[in-house]
């Protein structure tokens, strides 16, 4: 183990304001929260309509927004107006509320697994909510409620195209959700705790020392095999290429989310975002060692986030230069690939841990 | 469906004179009607099936390239022009005339596959009916229309309206097997992977296609129509840029300029053939580069940067056409009898221009190599899908990278020379996969092959001799071809085979003008191809057609 951790973020607030009644603690966390979500709506404000336009542009040769403001940023307000102030159009016959609720559950659902992450210390704030001892089972358990939104709203929009889309999301989820959370275990099995804290203070432990400088036991050092197992199926969980088949326009025109305009449209690619930064910080929680990285550990939080940014740049890369697979064939490599990899590396990992260890 | 191979094969090779196969045909012939390039035999409207039969059996006449219909004072009239997939110079027209009052002749369907759809089209344009069609329904005009349109008592001036017949109900029992729990879904006509605007009736039993069938039509501007209208001289020559809208312009230009030069007997000068065939292959390049792209997009996805890199690539050959030609899409830059203008001053600059392309070439070609066909999940998606095989190619008339990419060895340029292609050096680009890789690949290296024929026809442009620079033939300001001379003439375009018919009746303007589009016979196919796959097939199968709907629809 290293360090101790340091104060969760909401035992912050109340230290510092002396807040110490119930009601105190209970509008402490809420604050911390809401910190907290800002901070992540805030990456989503800027990679949706912003940073995702710029970075396609770079992959395929062209300049994207330029001309709102500086370096086109001003087009995060346009757009958010612009989506905003269309007209919400409800599709005859569809399945209501359920097709209301679809689109609030799937960010919400993504927002939730932020709950247990530990995101780092900004100067004497660590940005982390709280800190369970199953944490890590409770992140998987809140990414995973996105399927049942992805479900409700490909059935409820009444359209065929968003019900392929549906069945597809779950199909996908089931053959690759399996895969990602026994990649996962091996980095619990290592660490020997199930708490977020416990395994990022486990990987600040020194592997090796090249020529004076000290490479930490980050488990993607560690386990390269199992780091790349888990991007791949992350890559699936969160429908990016080559696995954006849910929504793959060019053949089930957007799959899910067919029916949905405005702000519905927003809160699916809100919830698409904030996923994708949420499998980002899994993947650095479970494998690059979480916020840590060289300088002090008041500055993780910048660490933290340049991984979690390095990983939605790593899906864009993939969107613009992989093609996307075909149903049948992903969940032939889902079930019959992934999952057995997944089992070999967990096998191997729990025996060299129990041999070493 | 019949898949008849030729019974003597050794037979099909042999190319006999006109007598030789009337005598072949017997008493099938009842009269001679030649045309200007090929023999016409008159046979009995019940006697289709016989005839094309023992042409495609016994002579070896295994390609259905157009039938054209039309209706004359005292009769209708289709035409079955045949050729040979070997040799395509080898041509034979079968004429059925059918009776004014009640014009029904027998379907040629069960001999080519292909005569389904262009039986449909000529009973909805003329009205001809043909007997035993298997679903004789209207293919390009609304179900609801009133007449047909090209026949003779047809009132234009009279307003319609096409009232379309009620939304296709997903939930009526005829889309509804309760057995089989299937599913009916609309696959167009708007919709990110038609490219353009086509309708796909598709029935699915979970993620698999059942059936598929094609509904064209949304496009249709009645361009045969407007070419009747139009003088021979001036007046036609702006439509051909508007059937393959994707910059193949030139290319569709010349299958116009070839049946109206050889139909008034024009000699083109060799300049201008030159530059003809120049321009023409950019626009090759062009057009496969866009079907490269969106082929891309429909496999890959939306932020795919291949789809850009390509129509980036597609740009530059689209600046050197802006140079050549003034436009950028609709060119109308041919004339009868040659070119409208000359290479644009300077002169150096445009060829250092088109080389500079030329050697830049290799290298997105490269790139695309590395970024598409060597990936392995593109291998994945698109081996082994979508399969063609050659024999059910030939049945559906399909030319072009389609056929080519099945193996039918068959390429216009080569085996029915025009312009200068028969001085050059290149390959025609065949592959034997029969998949959607293999048609993708076939485009990609003739890509290839058209950037060597460009290169050479720079060559000879910039050593040509300044007094020798004739762009144009002299040719009368009013053509008026001789009466009923009827001549059915095609160029490889970008798609394929783009053929014209033309009937002239002594005036200005053409008493019929068939278009024989490739994309019309290609897209036929798609159920075909697609039967029994995956949904994401069917959209690769759609994709590696390359249909562009201005040109099936016309």
């Amino acid at each position: 183990m290293g360090t101790a951790p340091a104060q969760l973020f909401p035992e912050f607030i109340v230290d510092t304001l002396g807040l110490d009644s119930v009601i105190g603690e209970v509008a402490a966390s809420l604050v911390a929260a809401f910190v907290v979500g800002n901070i992540i709506l805030a990456f989503t404000g800027v990679a949706g309509p912003w940073a995702k336009r710029k970075i396609t542009a770079a992959f395929t040769d062209r300049i994207a927004v330029d001309r709102i403001g500086p370096y086109g940023l001003l087009i995060i307000p346009a757009a958010a107006v612009q989506l905003l102030a269309k007209e919400l159009i409800v599709p005859e016959g569809v399945d209501r509320p359920s097709w209301d609720i679809a689109p609030i559950l799937l960010p919400a659902s993504a927002l939730l697994g932020f709950s247990v992450i530990p995101m780092g210390q900004i100067g004497p704030i660590n940005l982390h909510l709280a800190d369970p001892e199953v944490g890590f089972a409770l992140v998987f358990a809140f990414a995973s409620i996105a399927s049942v939104s992805l479900v409700m709203a490909g059935y409820a929009s009444s359209n065929k195209y968003s019900l392929l889309g549906g069945l597809r999301a779950v199909a996908q989820n089931l053959a690759y959700e399996i895969p990602l959370i026994v990649t996962a275990m091996s980095a619990v099995i290592f660490a020997g705790t199930l708490q977020m804290s416990g395994i990022v203070g486990a990987q600040t432990e020194t592997l090796v020392t090249i020529g004076g400088v000290a490479i930490p036991s980050w488990y993607a050092f560690v386990n390269p095999f199992a780091f790349v197992l888990f991007l791949t199926a992350n890559l699936a969980e969160i429908g990016r290429n080559p696995f954006d088949i849910p929504e793959a326009p060019t053949e089930i025109v957007g799959g899910y989310q067919t029916e949905y305009s405005t702000a519905y449209f927003v809160l699916f690619y809100l919830g698409e975002f904030v996923h994708i930064f949420l499998g980002g910080a899994i993947l650095a929680v479970t494998f690059l060692g979480g916020a840590s990285g060289p300088g002090p550990e008041s500055i993780g939080f910048i660490w933290f986030v340049v991984k979690i940014w390095g990983f939605f740049l790593f899906t864009q890369w993939a969107r613009a230069a992989i093609p996307r697979v075909r149903i049948d064939q992903l969940i032939e490599i889902g079930w019959k690939g992934m999952l057995v990899l997944s089992f070999a590396n967990l096998v191997l990992t729990a025996v060299i841990v129990g041999v070493i260890a | 469906m019949s898949l008849e191979r030729p019974d003597t094969t050794d037979d099909a090779a042999i190319e006999r004179t006109p007598d030789e196969l009337e005598a072949l045909l017997g008493d099938l012939v009842v009269a001679r009607d030649d045309h200007l390039n090929a023999p016409g035999f008159v046979i009995r409207p019940d006697t289709v099936q016989e005839t094309l039969r023992t042409l495609k059996q016994q002579a070896g006449y295994d390609h259905l390239s157009v039938v054209s219909a039309q209706e004359y004072e005292n009769r209708y009239e289709s035409i079955y022009h045949l050729k040979k997939y070997d040799d395509p110079t080898q041509e034979v027209s079968v004429v059925v005339p059918a009776d004014k009052d009640d014009p029904v002749s027998e379907t040629a369907e069960p001999v080519f596959r292909t005569a389904d759809w262009h039986e449909r089209e000529a009973y909805d344009l003329i009205g001809v009916e043909y007997e035993g069609h298997p679903d004789l329904r209207r293919i390009l005009l609304p179900e609801t229309w009133q007449g047909h349109p090209l026949s003779m008592d047809y009132d234009k001036d009279r307003p319609q309206i096409a009232t379309l017949p009620e939304h296709a109900n997903p939930l009526e029992d005829h889309h509804r097997d309760e057995e089989s729990d299937t599913m009916f879904l609309n696959i167009g006509p708007h919709h990110p992977a038609t490219h353009g605007v086509l309708h796909l009736k598709t029935v699915l039993d979970g993620e698999q296609v059942i059936d598929v069938e094609p509904d064209i039509g949304y496009l249709h501007r009645s361009e045969e129509q407007m070419a009747q209208s139009g003088t021979y001289r001036h007046q036609i020559m702006p439509y051909p840029d508007r059937w393959d809208y994707i910059s193949a312009g030139l290319l569709n230009e010349w299958a116009y300029a070839r049946a109206a030069e050889d139909l008034a007997d024009i000699e083109v000068p060799e300049y201008a053939q030159v530059i003809r065939t120049m321009g023409a292959e950019m626009c090759r390049i062009a057009a496969h580069m866009l079907a490269l792209a969106t082929f891309a997009l429909d496999i890959n996805g939306d932020f795919t940067a291949t789809f850009m890199y390509a129509i980036n690539d597609r740009e530059r050959v689209q600046n050197l056409l802006e140079d050549l030609t003034g436009q950028r899409l609709m060119f109308n830059y041919f004339r009868l009898g040659g070119v409208v203008w000359d290479l644009p001053e300077d002169r150096e600059a445009f060829f250092s221009n088109t080389r500079d392309f030329l050697d830049q070439l290799p290298e997105s070609v490269e790139e695309y190599h590395n970024l598409i066909t060597s990936n392995e999940i593109f291998q994945m998606r698109t081996i082994d899908t979508g399969i063609l095989p050659p024999e059910v190619a030939k049945n559906y008339g399909a030319t072009g990278p389609v056929a080519r990419g099945s193996g039918v060895d068959y390429d216009l340029r080569r085996d029915d020379p025009y312009g200068y292609y028969d001085e050059l050096d290149w390959d025609v680009a065949t592959e034997d996969g029969c998949d959607n890789f293999s048609r993708l690949l076939v485009r990609m290296r003739e890509v290839e092959e058209s950037a060597k024929i460009i290169e050479q026809c720079v060559d000879l442009l910039e050593d040509w001799p300044e007094d020798e620079r004739n762009i144009q033939a002299n040719v009368p300001r009013t053509l008026r071809p001789d009466d009923d001379a009827e001549i059915y003439r095609a160029v490889e375009g970008a798609k394929g085979e783009l053929g014209i018919y033309i009937r002239s009746d002594g005036t200005d303007e053409p008493a019929r003008f068939k278009i024989r589009s490739p994309c019309f016979s290609n897209l036929q196919t798609l159920p075909e191809m697609a039967n029994g796959e995956y949904i994401p097939d069917v959209i690769a199968a759609l994709g590696s057609l390359d249909v562009v709907l201005g040109e099936v629809d016309r």
